[in-house]
Parts: C-alpha cells; structure tokens; sequence
C-alpha cells in the first residue's frame, strides 16, 4: 500500500518536472521505510533528500507533496481543512431511517467519517491514469461506486417511485446529499488531475509550444520557463564539449625534436593544445513590431547560456539604432525588451543605416573571432540596401549569420531585399519557432567551441 | 567507527555536543547516508559549514575523516594513486648488479625475459603504490569518513571518473586490478554551484541543501560557539546579520563571519552594537568594498528602526 502510494508520488513529481529514475524512486522507499511514516515533517525531508536533486527543484517537490498527501493530514477525529476555502460545504447528514443498510450506513457517517471513506476509495483506483481534464466525471463517479454510493441512487429511485407520503421529500433531501458528497468526490479528483493528467497535458503543450510560430507564443504562460530550460539544456551538453576539446593530443613533432637532447628519450612530451579561440558574438535585432517576438527569444536565449557564451554584444534597431547589452545582463527578460522598445521603437527600418553605425559602433570588436548574428525579415522600405557596409563586416569578421523569422519564400518579396544580403552570410536561417532558434543555437555552439 | 547509529535525534545530540548545531534535515542527511550507504551532495553558499558537516560527521562515527580537495586540472595521480618513479628508478639502479647476476647463467633470451617478467611485477607493486586520499579511503582497515571538496571545481572527466566510486564503492586501475572497499566509507561531496554537476553523480547521491541559518538558528550556534558574548548582543548581532543577508550584496556574509565578528566584538569588550563600533569592525564581516559601503548606508535605518522596536 504505502509503496504503491509513494510510487504513484514519483509519477506525480515526475509529471511536475522533477526528473526522477527507477533506482532513485527505490531509494526513496528504502529511507522512507527507514525513517518511517509517524512524523510529516521528517518524512517530508527524507523523500526531498533522496528524490530532489536541486535546490530549483525544491519548491516543485513541496507542492507536489501538500497536494498528494492531504487525505493522510487528516487524523481520526479531527476536523476537515478548514483553511481550504474552496472545499464543498460539509454535507449534513440525511435522516437515515427506513433506507436500506448499506445507505443508511453511508448516510450516518459523520463528516470525518466520510473524508476517510472517500480517501479509502481513492486509494483503490489509480488516479494516474487520467490524462485529459474531461476524464474528470468518469473518474469521480468510479469514486463514488467505489464509496458504496450506488446503494444510495438506489434508495433515491425507490423512495421517487414510492407512494407514501413524505418520500416524495425524503428523495428529495437524499438527492441534495448526494449532490454535496459528489461535488467533494470532484474536488478529490480535480486535484489528482492537477497532480497526474497535468504532466502529460504539460508534456502536449510544451510539444506544441516548441513548434509554435514565436507570434502565438504570448499565449502560453509557461513559456518563459520552457525558454531557460531549453537554454539550459543545450549550454549543459555544449560545456560538455567545450572543456573536452581543450584536452590536447600528443604533439609527435615536438616531442621528437626535443627529445634528441636526451639521446632520444622523450623526456619532456608536448602535448598539442588546441587554442582556446575567446568567441565573441554580435547579435543585431530588428525589433520592429513584426520581428519583436524573434528578438525576444533570441536574446533570452543568448543570455541564459552566458557561461558557454561569455562574450555577447546586442544591439536593437527599429527606428533608431542602439547598444541593449546592459539591459539584457541586468533586467529579467521581459523588463528589458520593454526598456528597448521605448528607447529605439519607431517605424521604418532602414538596414543601410544600422550596419552603417553598426560598423562604426563596433569598430575595433570586428575581428575574426566575432560571430555577427543579424536578426530581421530585411524588410528595408525601399531605401537603400547599403550592402557594401556588411560587406565590409564580414570581411573583417570570422562569420555573418542571417535568422529570418520568415518562410524562405517571401525572403524577396515586397520590400523585403535578403538576396541583395545573402552573399555576404554564410548562412541563412529561417527563425520562426523555439525548434528553430534552438537548432541554430546548437549549430552556432558546435562552431564557435 | 560506530556501526550503529539509533536514530536522528542520536545524530542531531552527537553534532550539538560538538558544538555544530543543525536543522533537523541535515541530522537526517547524515543518518540516511549512514543507514543506506549513499554518499551525500551537500550544496549552498560558501561559509554555512559544509565541511564542517563532514568533520563533525567523523567525530560523531568515530572514524578518521579522509579529505580531498579539488581544483581545475585535478587528475586521478593526484586524487587515486600514483607510482613512485623516483623510488622505481633508485631501486633499478641499485639493483642493477644483482640483476646481471640473475641473468647471467642464463643462455636463452626467452630464459632472460621471464626472469625479468618475475622481477616486472615486484616493480608494480604495493612497495611502490603512492596511495592518495581515495584509494586510502578504500583500503582504510576501518571505516572512514571521506570529504570531496568542492567537487564543482574539479574537471568534468573528474566527476565521471568518481563514478564508479559513488555506486559500488570499487575503483579500477590497470596495473592492479579492480579495487574494492573493504569497509565502505561515508562520503560527503561539497559543491559551491559554480557549475552544475552532472545528472549521473547527482542520481548516485543524497541531495542536501543547506541554507544560510534562520535567526533562532544562528542564535543557537552563536550561544554555542562563542558562548561569552552576551545574549542581548548576541540577539542584536544576529539581527544585524539577517537584515544584512536580505540586501542585494556581491558576497552575503555566511556563519563564519558572523562567527568571526562575535569573536572580535568579545575581545573588544563590546557590550551592545553602537554605530561607530559596527563601522570599525564591518570588514570583519563585509569582505567586499562596495558591500561594505552598502552597509554604512544601511547602517542608520537600521538602528533607527531597531530603536523603535
């Protein structure tokens, strides 16, 4: 029982994004066994030391923890939470006489009683199969069979159909009873749902949300939070590879040639030591109104791997052409693109200008270990392209990438000029999901490392 | 080394006697590690006694504490074991008569590789195994408490390496084999969150977080630690402390300073917290310029509004 119970947590703490294996969810069970089950706090503690392995992580865990163990609060005699204001009105119990016993049985229960009742049906039905909000109903009223409750609708029709008088109301009353149990049932798997049909829901929607065009983000909440993890993600297996490739390979030329002091004896061995090359990355945003959405993902990606990429430089262009470097290192997100929004916001981009300042703003940054990441759907209302400044850029820089939120083929159409670009980057992406930016991240990391 | 251990509140009573005060999450750490062989990854700010838990932990077993400290470029010579060259060089060198006698009524080069092969094992043996903290802790004849420290400045291929270690208490090396542990030592890993660890040692530990103390708790281990400073200093100290770790600082004052400050403020004969003598001994506890001077800004309202209080 108290396994299958504690198994059913892991699940539910997997489904809130505690990542958790088989051999850790045993440890748990061995030091639950151990410390025992009597004191909550300490049992409390004993399952976060052996299934929590992150501080993040601790908050997910507590509350995981409150909403699955609320039933074994409550001990025999006490009162119901009363603190939970969204709990269903104590049922008064219905006059039991003359139903049959199984009903009168259940109808006697005190409220205490009854909660207890209800969390020994719970226990026998497994709550982690549920997986979609509708599933709900069915899975109240299997709760409510399992209670015995079936003798009661029973009782209800016989007392409709009966004749005697007063019945007519007894139903009545029964119903009304009924009506409130039910309504706790619905609030015992509600929660349940919020513990265990919530993950897999989760895991659709974070599927989706990666493959979402950056516009209809805005409606998911959770976001901001799939954005670091992805981020994070992908800096973790990059640092992997970059300490990796600093390890040098025996250097043969070297050693043999120092060797010949020592009569052929190597005594000292050169190693081959690849050069750490320091990365530095320009990133220019267009941060006009139909590009936003890119920006902000772009650089919040950008930012949240700043331990593999140290050395970020970002600019933001509408009408005006400014440095947002600080305001990313030092604002959250979503403060610091309102804080570049009224400074450069306008309309009329015009890219001519901006690599033009672009150029002369960064002069002595261009040289060739700095990745120019250019940012825009190139739509340049019919001014002059100015390419012969980027040109110029790419010249002097190791690479120029261009990220179009775009599909490729309206990259030319309107007023829109990549092609007059394009000969200067040395690759050109479309940009317009998460799945998209953290593809290109992934390339730009295995390049720069 | 004390084989049984009764029960949390053993642990938490055996640390305070020592004069290391814990929550109780910490005394669980310890005996669930103990209990079920696991070692603990024990996490937070620098200065909340991290190490210290591993050495009141040894106390507390009764069995010597082993401790390796690690840092960039940290390799298995120096963390495992390593041969003595020079002992292996000497010893060919003063051998090398006895040598040619041995092989000298042989007549087949076959006959003189095997007798060499003989002596080449003598050569990789215990006689010239420089053990280094971990293989010391695995060979110990009793149990220890083994200390990684600061295991998050040590490489990635490092942290793989102790793998093998952390699961089943054995670690190979070529030349002798499979070493295992004859008794198996608690281990303590402390890290500093300057990178993240991998998800694999992580799995293969117990996960202890500890936090800077809440006020009841620094006032118990103040009363504890420097039990002459007096109480109503004591209480206004502590109080200092925590308002100070709640401003945005570059480097939030931990135990140990405040530790050190209680100290300096007995041998200054302080009785109470005055303006002046908090600004003269602020960088006792403030190690960094513009924190300090944070601090004398802060300082004001804060005694003004303890006044009020």
């Amino acid at each position: 029982m108290a396994r299958r119970r504690l198994h059913e947590f892991v699940r539910a703490l997997r489904g809130a994004g505690v990542r958790i294996s088989p051999a850790e969810a045993e440890e748990a069970m061995r030091a639950a066994a151990l410390v025992g089950y009597g004191d909550k706090n300490r049992f409390r503690e004993t399952l976060a030391l052996t299934l929590v392995k992150s501080e993040e992580e601790r908050p997910d865990f507590d509350r995981c923890f409150e909403t699955f163990f609320r039933f074994e609060d409550q001990q025999p005699g006490e009162q119901g939470p009363a603190e939970d204001a969204a709990e269903p009105a104590t049922p008064t119990p219905p006059d039991a006489e003359g139903l049959s016993p199984q009903a009168a049985e259940l109808a006697a229960q005190s409220d205490t009683q009854l909660e207890q009742s209800l969390a020994q049906a719970a226990a026998e039905i497994d709550f982690t199969a549920m997986q979609v909000i509708t599933q709900q109903g069915l899975f109240a009223r299997r709760l409510l069979m399992n209670m015995g409750m079936g003798a009661v609708d029973d009782e209800i029709l016989r007392l409709d159909a009966s004749q005697r008088p007063g019945d007519g109301e007894r139903a009545e009353a029964l119903r009304d009873w009924r009506g409130r149990v039910r309504e706790r049932a619905m609030a015992h798997v509600r929660r349940q749902y919020d513990l265990h049909g919530r993950a897999h829901g989760r895991a659709l929607r974070e599927h989706s949300m990666q493959a979402a065009p950056f516009r209809e983000l805005r409606e998911f909440q959770q976001v901001q939070v799939l954005v670091r993890r992805m981020a994070r993600r992908l800096a973790r297996s990059h640092q992997r590879r970059q300490k990796k490739a600093r390890r040098g390979e025996l250097d043969a030329r070297r050693t043999l040639a120092d060797s010949l002091r020592y009569n052929a004896v190597p005594v000292h061995l050169h190693w081959r030591q690849r050069r750490r090359t320091r990365a530095k990355v320009l990133v220019v945003c267009d941060v006009s109104s139909s590009v936003r959405d890119a920006a902000r993902f772009l650089l919040q990606f950008l930012y949240a791997m700043t331990d593999v990429l140290p050395r970020v430089r970002s600019f933001a262009f509408a009408a005006r052409f400014d440095e947002v470097t600080e305001d990313f290192e030092r604002y959250p997100p979503d403060v610091a693109v309102g804080r570049i929004l009224d400074r450069v916001s306008g309309s009329g981009t015009d890219y001519g200008t901006m690599f033009k300042e672009l150029e002369e703003a960064c002069r002595g940054d261009i040289d060739q270990n700095t990745t120019l990441i250019i940012l825009g759907d190139a739509r340049n209302n019919d001014l002059p392209a100015g390419e012969r400044h980027l040109a110029d850029i790419a010249r002097r820089a190791r690479q120029v990438f261009w990220l179009n939120p775009e599909p490729p083929s309206r990259w030319n159409s309107g007023d829109a000029i990549m092609a007059r670009y394009l000969p200067y980057c040395r690759a050109a992406r479309r940009c317009g999901s998460l799945n998209d930016l953290s593809r290109f991240t992934d390339e730009l990391l295995r390049g720069l490392n | 080394m004390k084989t049984r251990i009764d029960s949390v509140d053993d642990v938490m009573l055996s640390f305070a006697r020592q004069g290391y005060i814990c929550d109780q999450r910490t005394a669980l750490a310890v005996y669930l590690a103990a209990q079920l062989h696991k070692p603990v990854l024990v996490e937070g700010p620098p200065g909340v006694g991290k190490t210290e838990l591993a050495k009141a932990a040894a106390a507390f077993l009764e069995a010597p504490l082993i401790r390796l400290q690690c840092y960039e470029g940290l390799d298995e010579s120096r963390a495992l074991y390593e041969w003595k060259y020079g002992k292996q060089l000497l010893y060919t060198q003063l051998l090398r008569d006895k040598l040619s006698g041995t092989l000298a009524d042989t007549d087949s080069l076959e006959e003189s590789m095997r007798r060499l092969g003989d002596l080449g094992e003598a050569f990789y043996s215990d006689t010239f195994l420089e053990p280094r903290p971990l293989l010391r802790a695995l060979r110990a004849d009793e149990p220890v408490v083994l200390l990684i420290d600061e295991i998050d400045k040590a490489d990635q291929e490092f942290e793989a390496f102790l793998l093998e270690l952390l699961s089943d208490f054995q670690i190979s090396i070529p030349e002798l084999g499979t070493v295992r542990a004859r008794h198996q030592p608690l281990v303590f890993l402390t890290s500093n969150d300057q990178r993240e660890l991998s998800d694999a040692l992580k799995r293969r530990c117990l996960h202890l977080y500890i936090p800077y103390p809440d006020a009841p708790l620094e006032r118990r281990i103040l009363a504890e630690r420097v039990p002459e400073l007096d109480e109503q200093l004591r209480d206004q100290l502590v109080d200092f402390i925590q308002h100070l770790r709640e401003q945005d600082m570059k480097k939030l004052p931990a135990v140990s300073e405040t530790l050190d400050w209680a100290r300096a403020l007995v041998l200054l004969h302080a009785d109470s917290l005055e303006p002046e003598l908090v600004e003269q001994t602020l960088t006792l506890v403030l190690k960094n310029e513009q924190d300090a001077e944070l601090a004398r800004e802060l300082l004001p309202h804060w005694f003004r509004a303890r006044r009020a209080r």
